[in-house]
């Protein structure tokens, strides 16, 4: 099943996503796709503390900050993947080091991910939900937001299952049955 | 009255535009710049949080004007922009908007006999 999760930060979606890619795996190999490429201590912190969430539930990690479709060479298609998150991927792509901004980015994610969607049977990819603010961005920022929701929504489009996660609440707006059913 | 919302970019003009097999004629779209009232005739209001920005920052009764559109065109379709889920804003202008945008969503919403939500691109009918 491939399933599509987003929903506000730091709501308890990685870990809800975790639980719906380790139910997946079933024997199979389990492996989470590291995105964030550390560039402080702060991300070092935040790092060290998911892979402590993780610890004990056998992830095998593989590290890819972009160009997703490569997963596909490295990993047994047939496992479970958790893809945590479309945000530190596209942010990857689009702000690359050395102070450029790639405004074609959210195509290359989107067209990478495709291949990963159609590739696999199981899947959990992780989103941000950062389109309910009251704030006029500068350019650069709302550019970003605009990306991520294109590459949110087609994954929406492609996914099985889509899951809104608040806290302990969750709205499957896709796939309701297909969830329900899953063992 | 029907209401579709949602985060931006979530999909809802094109919704609306396929569900309602609308044309650009059919569509008025607001800006954060213009605080006239949106055109007579259109099918469509897209965006009304912009033309509230605009009510807003010229200082005028935003409530008033949207009550009298809904009074107005009972047959409207009308987007918005759902604003209310991020941080308050420091700016005093963008602070009033965010509550102007709520209010006029909660009254519109009232008197819609429809109301749906858009999330990455799927809709939910909620009334």
């Amino acid at each position: 099943m491939r399933i599509f999760v987003s929903g506000g930060c730091k709501n308890g979606k990685s870990f809800y996503a975790q639980r719906l890619a380790k139910d997946a795996a079933g024997g199979r190999p389990l492996y989470y796709i590291a995105t964030m490429r550390p560039v402080d201590a702060e991300d070092d912190e935040r790092i060290a503390r998911h892979r402590g969430e993780r610890d004990g539930w056998g992830f095998i990690t593989v590290e890819q900050p972009n160009r997703i479709e490569e997963v596909l060479q490295k990993c047994d298609i047939g496992g479970s993947f958790l893809l945590d998150s479309l945000t530190a991927l596209l942010a990857d792509e689009m702000f690359p080091h050395g102070g450029n901004v790639d405004e074609a980015a959210a195509d290359r994610v989107i067209g990478g991910l495709r291949q990963v969607i159609e590739a696999v049977d199981n899947i959990v990819i992780v989103s941000d939900y950062i389109y309910g603010d009251a704030i006029i961005f500068d350019p650069l920022t709302e550019l970003y937001r605009k990306s991520l929701a294109k590459a949110d929504r087609e994954a929406a489009r492609l996914c099985d299952v889509v899951i809104e996660v608040a806290y302990a609440g969750i709205t499957i707006h896709k796939g309701g049955e297909l969830y329900e059913e899953r063992v | 009255m029907i209401l579709i919302f949602g985060g931006a970019y979530q999909g809802k003009l094109d919704y609306a535009t396929q569900r309602f097999d609308l044309t650009e004629n059919d569509i008025y779209r607001c800006r954060e710049d213009i605080a006239d009232v949106p055109k007579h005739g259109a099918r469509l209001v897209n965006e009304l949080d912009k033309w509230i920005f605009a009510l807003v920052k010229a200082g005028h009764d935003s409530n008033g004007a949207v009550k009298r559109l809904v009074a107005d065109n009972a047959n409207l379709i009308v987007t918005c922009n759902d604003i209310s889920c991020g941080v308050v804003p420091v700016d005093p202008i963008q602070r009033a908007w965010r509550e102007a945008v709520g209010r006029a969503l909660a009254m519109i919403a009232r008197e819609s006999e429809e109301v749906v939500r858009l999330f990455c691109g799927i809709p939910t009918k909620i009334k």
